[in-house]
């Protein structure tokens, strides 16, 4: 699976790929010319030959170098730009996948991981697709024709020259193993001193109130050392292993000098063979010493590859059944009936038990009961950011999980608990709903939401930037913001989830209010802990432990004594408090 | 509760930490170079061993002249034989003394970086909560982990590699000119030309290096805030809409990318070429030279091959002066963070740490007093406004009041957290200014609402700030009292259970159990006591119970009051109100005078 999707990513790119290995081979070809080119010019010299001949092998060392420069960056523009393509379009697929994955995936990973996927493996399987593919080729382009241009010059001379090197491939692996194994320790160490660190400046408070200062820097201390301890070991094997390079460049040209330079003395080879056979031995010591790097890239970017892979295997399970239908809902239709509903989140248990229920198109109704009743599934069931069993929900009299997922998701306005701003202005955040959002419909929307006065007086008005990396917002602006670009879409359904929690109870029956006369019309669930915003509903609800456990208007439901008539003396109490 | 504290791991700040200012700065380097006294010897050791490194570099390419010109053309085996083993030592000498320096210089950079990391753990230790208020916690990691290792690296990989390199290249200079001035100037004139390239592709290079890490730190913020966004992009279904977004800002990465990319391969391309060019020189100068007698074959090869070495360090001197420049900018954080001192000055007062006393002489003064206190966590933002009250040794006081009427704040500043703005606080009558603040902490204790555990065994964990003094026995003995022993010796281990990170791998009222206990063994004088407000179940509940009231008997206590319980069990309660104490008395008293107490106990028993 993991190599399936880097082959497809692949595919589109072999014409590229062959161009950038055929200039790699183009650029071996030119590098093997230009020492031969020496041992004529050399072979040359020694036989007294004209000026003129020398000139003509300068130049030919000129243009091979000047073509070799060239072909070389074709190949890494090619293969390179190649890697780069393919780590755009996984990105690209990635990011379109992510986007068909339902809330609950997200529930069940955090961030962190999924980035990591997509950022640092999906480099990982870049680099194999490039320096990996690139290294590859070139390793073996360049033992190939060197060894032939070697054979050419002496073959018993290359059977010496190379005696060492099956040796020195050995332990340049052999030495990666051990670089690898401890930077891993090193790495895993950086981790708990990490890890300690965040943990004792995130306790801070308990450490001083504990006076444990002392202690910790004990501690911290230990962890110091011992990452001290296994980065020193991981330099003694590096201090063995960057000089190999030299090492093993020189032991070429000793074997070289010694052997070769006997058969140019007897005769058998030219001083010019002599000076091309050590610059051909000096091309083999750098992809002798990046062999095990090579790998090493390759079997980490495999690995990136199957973590990202993991991604892609994940189905949606939340989308467009194959009948599914549009909702040509217009206000009279838009009526939200849920039919002996129960439902479980993945794992546990029951949060809606037979809940039956029916909101009239252009009704307005609210959903109170204690913390974890179930008021917030209630809601989120109804754009379907989890999906209702089949034949439970309706909507306009049609099942939900029959009805497309875009078509739906468009008539129901809905404003989370927690609402996320996007790190963009204020207009883009409420112009996020697809379609003509005039300048008019994001003004009237805002004015609903009481949030008109607030973004005159933001910096930069309508292009203040909001969020993370803007102005911060108190938590009732941002709750105001995303009830304003619910309402910007203009939708025939509203789901309001606890939406004023940090709104002061005066601004919340204002804006219920303005809501009323501006949007009235809209089948509206409103999910509330307030009371005095419930008050405002046409029918009242309340939720017990996924139960409906009473039902009616404000009045008669005070009138009883169950759980709202006690949640309402509780609330008028906690009013009273707040005003001494 | 007010607490502006930032808590989590925060991206490093991409802005503050990516600014590079000069390669050198002599005031920087000089408490560097104060920073590597222990390791003096051993830099000037590895600084030394350039010299020898370089001569064997350079006399090598002479035994290649030496054996053509002696030995090879002449047909001299034996004498060759010689010449290769002459070859053989200087190789292995050369690896040696490199595998050796390498060491040396890694040696030096790791105990730099080892010293500056405990300076900077120690440091933050001393520092007060209004630091940790300012600096969040990634900010601090980034400088303890990150910056320390760009400091070690400049030791390793930038500075003395420098200087090395300037011994090969002037050595190099040096055999050239005394075998052959004319060829020499041959080589030396394409130096400015290699130079300049090499300049002006790295500089290009790094520009495109950093345009591109700007790229990917704008792609991976999007991508993260769709990624938490994603239920919103859903729901308004504007799926396409990022989709084509975030295509724009990868097509822009991609592009710095590809950039980046051609000037590196560009650099490494025209590198070699000039190489290669050079080559072609030598040999048409070199030529005319044989031919004259000038010059001979092993000399032409010689130089061929000095070049070769000549130019590798010009090339790389980019890639560490950047490896300078990255060390000097993260050196300048580290030392402005070691350069910060803490707001709260340490008393010098008499230290009263030791044994508790419980009972208090009759006059003596108060345990715990407020002297109308002001305190602000920011400008005049009063959190406490002319707050007083008493707390007789001895003592039980309950202090309730809704959220954010300071409550939490008077438990920080009773162990000098934070100093307040105007009044006093004083604790067995002598002001927490003027405590040595250890004595402080021992002789007040605060015992947090939130039970942070830490990574460790249950052992280490009730041990906390006793300094080993506590035998075993007393920490059985604590761990009863607090109704932990028994689930305790049932986890595998017993006391040697290992906790796992914020004690996630024990329950709510394991938690709570285990923080009593950790107070017991800590056994402070003053108990200050912030309630968890968080509920467990019914049966954990009760032993909960049970091992806080065995916790405050006999104790000075000021309990941070949740549970209407506590209140009832209090020698007295004081109602916290907008910053002041606004009424006292006992539980009974308060509910009788029908104040904001009553209130407050009449929405307690309605839940």
């Amino acid at each position: 699976m993991p190599a399936r999707i880097l082959l497809q990513h692949l595919r589109p790119y072999a014409r590229r790929y062959a161009l950038g290995f055929g200039c790699l081979a183009l650029a071996s070809l030119c590098a093997l010319a230009i020492p031969w080119t020496l041992k004529r010019a050399i072979e040359a010299l020694q036989a007294g030959a004209p000026a003129g001949e020398l000139r003509q092998y300068v130049l030919l060392i000129l243009a091979l170098a000047a073509a070799h420069g060239l072909v070389r960056l074709g190949s890494r523009f090619a293969i390179l730009g190649g890697s780069q393509a393919v780590e755009f379009d996984l990105r690209q697929s990635l990011y379109g996948h992510l986007g068909r994955l339902p809330l609950a995936f997200y529930q069940a990973h955090r961030t962190g991981d999924l980035m990591s996927r997509a950022s640092n493996d999906l480099s990982a399987v870049k680099l194999l697709a490039g320096f990996g593919a690139l290294s590859l080729m070139a390793t073996t382009t360049a033992f190939v024709g060197t060894l032939i241009a070697m054979v050419a010059i002496d073959p018993w001379l290359t059977l010496y020259a190379m005696a060492p090197y099956p040796l020195l491939i050995l332990l340049a692996k052999r030495v990666n193993t051990t670089v690898h194994r401890q930077s891993q320790a090193v790495q895993e160490q950086l981790g708990a001193l990490s890890a300690k660190v965040q943990e004792n400046l995130a306790g801070m408070g308990v450490v001083r109130a504990y006076t444990m200062e002392a202690g910790e820097v004990r501690h911290f201390q230990r962890l110091n050392a011992e990452y001290l301890r296994r980065s020193l070991s991981l330099a003694r094997t590096q201090a063995t292993f960057s000089p190999l390079l030299g090492l093993i460049a020189g032991i070429g040209t000793l074997v070289v000098l010694w052997i070769g330079g006997a058969a140019v003395a007897e005769k058998r080879i030219t001083l010019g063979s002599f000076v091309a056979f050590n610059a051909y031995l000096a091309h083999l010591a750098w992809p002798t010493i990046a062999l095990g790097w090579t790998l090493s890239i390759v079997r980490r970017g495999l690995a990136a590859m199957g973590r990202i892979a993991e991604v892609f295997g994940v189905e949606p399970d939340i989308r467009d059944a194959a009948d599914a239908v549009d909702l040509p809902l217009d206000l009279g239709q838009a009526s939200i009936e849920f039919r002996d509903l129960s439902f479980a989140y993945e794992g546990r248990g029951p949060a809606l038990r037979n809940v039956t229920l029916t909101v009239p198109a252009g009704s307005t109704l609210a959903v109170v009961g204690p913390t974890g009743s179930g008021k917030s599934t209630l809601g989120a069931l109804i754009p379907r950011l989890f999906d209702p069993p089949a034949g439970s929900l309706f909507i306009g009299g049609q099942d939900v999980r029959r009805i497309r997922l875009a078509s739906l998701r468009r008539a129901v306005g809905y404003v989370p608990q927690d609402p996320f701003l996007f790190s963009r202005s204020i207009r883009d955040n409420l112009s996020l709903a697809v379609g003509p959002s005039t300048a008019e419909r994001r003004a009237e929307a805002a004015r609903v939401a009481g949030l008109a006065d607030e973004i005159d007086g933001f910096p930069a008005g309508w292009d203040t930037v909001v969020g993370e990396r803007g102005l911060t917002l108190s938590g009732g602006q941002r709750q105001r913001a995303a009830l304003a670009r619910a309402l910007a879409a203009d939708p025939p359904i509203l789901v309001l989830d606890d939406t004023f929690a940090n709104v002061d109870a005066a601004k919340e029956v204002e804006i219920l209010h303005a809501l009323r006369e501006a949007f009235g019309g809209r089948t509206t669930l409103m999910i509330t802990h307030r009371l005095r915003a419930a008050r405002e509903a046409d029918w009242i609800v309340v939720l017990d432990e996924g139960r409906i456990v009473e039902q009616g208007g404000h009045e008669a439901l005070l009138a009883g004594s169950g759980l709202y008539a006690r949640l309402w003396r509780i609330q008028q109490l906690e009013e009273e408090i707040s005003r001494a | 509760m007010r607490s502006p504290r930032h808590g989590g791991q925060g991206q490093p700040e991409i802005h503050e930490d990516e600014i590079l200012g000069k390669a050198y700065d002599s005031r920087l380097a000089l408490r560097l170079w104060r920073v590597t006294r222990p390791y003096r010897r051993v830099v000037l050791v590895s600084a030394f061993l350039f010299f020898p490194v370089a001569a064997l570099e350079l006399l090598q390419p002479y035994l290649i002249k030496v054996a053509i010109d002696s030995h090879i053309l002449p047909g001299d085996w034996s004498g060759l034989t010689r010449i290769a083993g002459a070859f053989l030592l200087t190789l292995a000498g050369l690896y040696a003394l490199r595998a050796l320096q390498s060491y040396l210089m890694h040696l030096t950079g790791q105990r730099v970086m080892h010293d500056l990391r405990h300076r900077l753990f120690a440091h933050t230790q001393r520092m007060d909560a209004a630091f940790f208020d300012k600096n969040p916690v990634g900010r601090l990691m980034t400088r303890i982990l990150n910056d320390v290792e760009a400091v070690s690296d400049m030791f390793a990989s930038g500075a003395v590699a420098i200087l090395g390199d300037v011994v090969t290249v002037a050595g190099i200079v040096v055999v050239m000119l005394a075998m052959n001035w004319r060829l020499a100037l041959v080589t030396f004139a394409l130096v400015p030309l290699l130079a300049a390239s090499a300049a002006y592709f790295r500089r290009q290079a790094r520009d495109a290096y950093r345009g591109l890490r700007t790229r990917l730190a704008r792609l991976n913020a999007f991508l993260q805030e769709s990624l938490q966004g994603m239920m919103v992009i859903q729901l308004f279904c504007r799926e396409r809409e990022e989709r084509r977004a975030f295509e724009a800002l990868n097509a822009e990465y991609r592009r710095a990318q590809f950039r980046s990319t051609a000037y590196d391969a560009s650099l490494y391309a025209v590198v070699e070429a000039i190489g290669s060019a050079a080559v072609a020189l030598l040999l048409w100068y070199g030529g005319g030279q044989i031919w004259d007698g000038v010059l001979t074959f092993g000399g032409l090869v010689a130089f061929i091959e000095y070049t070769n070495r000549f130019f590798l360090p010009i090339r790389d001197l980019g890639a560490k002066y950047a490896v300078m420049q990255a060390g000097m900018a993260s050196s300048e954080r580290i030392f402005g963070l070691l350069d910060l001192e803490p707001g709260i000055k340490p008393g010098t007062g008499p230290g009263r740490a030791g044994a508790p006393e419980h009972a208090a002489p009759e006059g003596a003064p108060p345990a715990v007093e407020f002297q109308n206190v002001w305190f602000a966590y920011e400008g005049e933002e009063w959190v406490l406004a002319d707050c007083s009250f008493r707390v007789a040794a001895g003592e039980r006081v309950a202090l309730v009041g809704v959220t954010g009427a300071g409550k939490s704040t008077i438990a920080r500043l009773l162990n000098r957290s934070y100093d307040v703005a105007r009044g006093r606080v004083l604790v067995e009558g002598l002001d927490v200014g003027e405590w040595d603040p250890r004595a402080l902490r021992r002789h007040v204790g605060l015992v947090l609402q939130d039970v942070f555990l830490f990574t460790g065994s249950v052992e280490a964990n009730l041990r906390m700030g006793t300094d080993g003094a506590i035998g075993r026995d007393t920490l059985e003995r604590a761990a009863a009292l607090a109704n932990a022993r028994g689930f305790i010796e049932s986890l595998p281990g017993g006391f040697g259970y290992g906790i796992r990170e914020r004690g996630v791998n024990l329950s709510q009222g394991q938690r709570q159990l285990l923080a009593i206990a950790r107070a017991l063994v800590y056994n402070p004088a003053v108990l200050v006591l912030d309630e968890a407000t968080s509920s467990v179940d019914p049966e954990s509940e009760a032993l909960v119970q049970e091992a806080m009231e065995r916790l405050v008997e006999g104790r000075t206590s000021l309990v941070i009051a949740h549970r209407l319980s506590t209140v009832q069990r209090a020698d007295r309660v004081l109602v916290l109100h907008r910053g002041r104490v606004s009424e006292e008395g006992t539980h009974a008293e308060l509910v009788r005078r029908d104040g904001l107490y009553a209130q407050l106990y009449e929405l307690q028993c309605g839940r």
